[in-house]
């Protein structure tokens, strides 16, 4: 079982040595020699395991794993230590790692903690899609109400996409077949209404709804800045979200709060008179 | 509340009418914190949470606390009006929690005005102003049926509906010569005429909300602080032209219009002012909302059409008209919110007193929402005819202080830039057309020489390019090859023949385009090159933003003779590029500087400067030789 790992130890000889079992067991292995180095690694690239030490100087490894949590929870944590007793390694523990490796540990170890640990990382994942999916089945009820409701309305299908979206947050392909049966519509043309509208999304948005506004009037106050700057603060492109599905980010044509140019709107919160400092100072309120 | 009949309107008027003029009634003083979208976001919730909690401390029960639209002066916001009885209403601006708490223990306890906190109100932002569409701006509750009825309201409604017939409406609506306030300007009354003349089983009446210009949001206001207005105007026009059902298309982006009108429909309909048998009257009309989902093109009235109806929002060629056949196929008459605002006081007061005020072709008032690099932010309603000049000069107070006034945008992605030397134009439909530009919906937003003019063509286009619905090629296609070459020529790839090619290319789209977006698409390019072709002309000759705003094409430098050494941009300067001791003048390390005008920005004696980007080629900092020589022909 193939994947990504990136391995953290401020001994450089360890990191050769990982790199050298791992990759012939077709891993794509990374090395970084410091905390501070790995975080900028995480935030840029997908890596499926990480294995750290933690004690390492500057920042040690439970901070790492701390900060970890924090942005990305799905990637899988294992760590490397002398005292598998000490203190650290119950912090670690409740962090929530997947396994250790005592020090000093053989080539065959090594390989049988990472494939189980990359086996339970894609296990999770899947559960997380079907969990998706048993989401939408569980509104489905409510869905067909609102689908009963308007179906001799002429003209409902939009109102109906509306209130799909509002109840499950987006429209996957499996609601627009539901909710085409239900309006005795051609699926082919709930698509092309939803594919017309901008405020239709066929992904999934984040906790939180990031709208910049690039009207006239906050386009002339430099709001495409604001937007640049969260790009780069998120790590995410428009219409995109974040790993940890807590932001989304999406530009919308004015909202008409122009007097209050340039606008940034999160979730149902306007924010008037924004620069880029201050609209990364906002995302701070929400978790 | 039983169903209402006339007599009932007249008996609630009175009533509400003492309570919202205080001069009755056991209550002494009111106050009215401006509720909409700018003011809820600017902190009004805040001020209206320290209002009631003070009023719970103190025990007091002589205070009207309420709540109101816009109050029109949107960079003030949040703001509150004080009235206490006999004496004229203060308005206060930039409030908070506690500057609310201290008016609450000075103003209303202890009758001492806060006049730090509170606003003149005899300034040109307010005397200026003729408020028709916006009479009840910040004066009633947009939540409160009684509060609108106080104010005349459904008056005129009633007036139709018993002593008028459908022609009678028609006549006073053609002879008071309103003009759809949309944008395009046809005559209201003909379109009513035109429409009641069809015949058909069905007929529809529409009000456009979806006000998609971006910097406009009139209409946004009148939802949220006056929405019973749309209700009546709509009433009216559905007796004129023979309707029984309404809709009212609101774009997803004003949540709290939404809310509002809708609160507005069920309060109607409870009172007997909407549904069957209206006012007793033997008058039907049911209205419902429609919300939009984010489409530019559905402001285009057989867009907005195809839209109600499920589809795709795709304009289709006209004749027919939507006069005919509309809506499913039937007569359909869809008008702008501001249209439907100005019916009723036409209806009540005549078309005589509705042409007192504007020119002979553009008569009455305009609502125009005046942002961008201006003092006074905010909603206003001038009579038409006004000069441009005295709408940014006398009512917007002029530009921010230190920079010059380049250009005026009216009318959005259809209309163009005004600018300097064309400032005597008065607004009207038949003048601002020969400028270029628009009148448009009334977005109206103010450029200093902090813009560059290619780039706000480069937006507009970006806009329409996104916004084009696909159906026809020159608009599909056109647009982007547009868009492409002010890419090209703002990222510094423009070259001899690219301001001739737009300028053909605009030509075509405008006669072969199939829908007013296509065809006007080309309005803010071709009005900018027509009034800034020096600014094209830099820009691919001189490889020369002025603006600095394009960063590909500018270098910025610091002018050693007006630089004071304050230290303003050092401080500024997220690259760490600029060195300079105290009183000394400072330098710009150009290979370390990103061009993000933070120092441009951020000086005060105007001694950043922006040079061509290949100013200093092969130099790494800057000095005073290597100004370009051309620098003295740079016009301010």
């Amino acid at each position: 079982m193939a994947g990504n790992i990136l391995i953290v130890d401020d001994e450089p000889v360890v990191i050769k040595s990982c790199e050298r079992i791992l990759q012939p067991e077709g891993y794509m292995v990374k090395g970084s020699s410091g905390a501070q180095e790995a975080m900028g690694l995480l935030k840029n690239n997908a890596f499926d395991i990480i294995i750290t030490d933690l004690k390492m100087p500057e920042v040690d490894g439970i901070e790492l794993i701390r900060w970890l949590r924090n942005i990305n929870p799905s990637v899988g944590i294992i760590v490397i230590t002398g005292y598998p007793s000490q203190e650290s390694i119950k912090d670690a523990l409740e962090l929530g790692i997947i396994d250790y490796l005592p020090k000093p540990f053989s080539p065959e170890i090594l390989i049988d903690v990472a494939s189980k640990a990359m086996s339970v990382v894609k296990a999770m994942a899947h559960v997380k899609e079907t969990t998706e999916e048993e989401e939408i089945e569980k509104k489905s009820m409510e869905l067909l109400s609102i689908i009963e409701k308007n179906k001799y309305k002429p003209g409902s299908l939009i109102p109906v996409l509306q209130q799909a979206q509002e109840l499950i947050g987006y429209l996957p392909p499996s609601v627009q077949r539901l909710i085409a049966k239900g309006l005795n519509i051609p699926v082919s043309e709930v698509h092309a209404v939803v594919s017309f509208y901008s405020f239709f999304t066929m992904k999934p948005k984040g906790k939180h709804n990031l709208r910049v506004c690039l009207g006239t009037a906050c386009y002339v106050k430099r709001s495409a800045e604001i937007l640049e700057k969260l790009k780069d603060f998120l790590k995410i492109q428009q219409g995109e979200i974040t790993p940890d599905k807590r932001f989304s980010l999406e530009t919308v044509r004015c909202l008409g709060a122009c007097g209050l140019a340039p606008v940034v709107v999160v979730d149902h919160d306007t924010y008037g008179a924004v620069d880029p400092v201050k609209a990364t100072e906002i995302l701070e309120q929400y978790k | 509340m039983p169903e209402l009949t006339i007599a009932d309107l007249k008996k609630i008027k009175e009533e509400y009418k003492s309570a919202l003029a205080l001069r009755e009634g056991a209550y002494r003083a009111k106050v009215t914190v401006h509720m909409g979208t700018c003011g809820l976001a600017a902190g009004a919730r805040k001020v209206m949470d320290a209002l009631l909690d003070e009023v719970t401390k103190s025990g007091v029960r002589d205070i009207i606390v309420t709540t109101s639209g816009c109050a029109g002066l949107c960079s003030r916001e949040p703001m509150a009006t004080v009235e206490i009885i006999n004496k004229s209403p203060v308005i206060y601006c930039y409030l908070n929690g506690d500057k609310t708490r201290r008016i609450f223990k000075e103003h209303l306890m202890e009758g001492r005005v806060v006049e730090e906190y509170a606003s003149p109100s005899d300034i040109p932002f307010f005397n200026l102003q003729f408020l028709r569409a916006l009479r009840n701006k910040g004066l009633i509750d947009a939540e409160k049926v009684e509060e609108y009825i106080a104010r005349d309201g459904y008056q005129a409604a009633a007036k139709a509906l018993t002593e008028m017939s459908p022609d009678d409406i028609i006549k006073e609506v053609k002879a008071s010569g309103l003009r759809g306030r949309g944008g395009a300007g046809f005559p209201t009354g003909l379109k009513w005429e035109l429409c009641s003349m069809s015949k058909a089983d069905q007929k529809y009446i529409l009000c456009n909300g979806d006000e998609g210009d971006p910097g406009a949001f009139m209409d946004r206001s009148v939802m949220e602080a006056d929405p019973h207005v749309v209700l009546e105007g709509m009433i009216i026009g559905a007796k004129a032209i023979g309707a029984t059902k309404g809709y009212i298309y609101v774009r997803a982006e004003y949540p709290l219009a939404v809310k509002r009108l809708q609160m507005a429909i069920d309060q109607a309909k409870e009172y007997g002012l909407l549904g069957d048998n209206i006012l007793g009257t033997g008058f039907n009309l049911d209205i419902e909302i429609y919300q939009g989902a984010g489409a530019f093109v559905c402001g285009e009235e057989t867009a907005l059409m195809r839209s109600l109806e499920g589809k795709r929002g795709m304009p289709i060629p006209r004749p027919p008209f939507p006069v005919n056949k509309g809506l499913w196929g039937k007569p359909t008459v869809l008008n702008n919110v501001e249209t439907y605002a100005n019916i009723p006081p036409i209806i009540l007061n005549g078309a005589d007193w509705f042409k007192s005020l504007g020119t002979e072709k553009s008569t009455g008032t305009k609502v125009f929402a005046l942002t961008g690099a201006i003092k006074n932010i905010g909603l206003i309603e001038v009579p038409m005819g006004i000069p441009l000049k005295t709408i940014i000069y006398d009512i917007g107070g002029g530009i921010k202080k230190g920079r010059r006034f380049k250009a005026v945008q009216l009318g959005g992605p259809s209309g163009g830039c005004i600018p300097e030397h064309l400032l005597d134009t008065p607004v009207t439909y038949e003048d601002i057309v020969q400028t270029g530009a628009i009148v448009g919906s009334g977005g109206m937003v103010v450029m200093d020489d902090s813009n560059c003019m290619v780039n706000v063509a480069r937006f507009f286009l970006e806009f329409t390019t996104d916004e084009s619905c696909g159906k026809c090629p020159p608009c599909r296609i056109g647009t982007k090859v547009m868009l492409d070459k002010l890419i090209d020529i703002t990222e510094g790839r423009g070259k001899d023949g690219d301001i001739e090619l737009l300028e053909d290319l605009s030509r075509d789209i405008i006669v072969t385009a199939l829908c007013g977006l296509g065809q006007t698409a080309p309005n803010p390019v071709l009005t900018t090159i027509r009034y800034f072709r020096n600014e094209y002309e830099a820009h691919i000759k001189e490889k020369w933003c002025h603006a600095g705003v394009c960063r590909v094409l500018s270098t910025f430098y610091i002018d050693e003779e007006a630089c004071k050494g304050c230290m303003a941009c050092l401080r500024a300067c997220p690259q760490k590029a600029i060195t300079g001791e105290k009183k000394k003048p400072h330098t710009i390390n150009q290979e370390l500087c990103i061009k993000c005008r933070t120092c441009y920005e951020a000086c005060k004696f105007g001694a950043v400067k922006v040079g061509p980007a290949d100013m200093f080629k092969d130099k790494k900092s800057q000095g005073k030789s290597e100004i370009p020589l051309n620098e003295s022909e740079v016009k301010a």
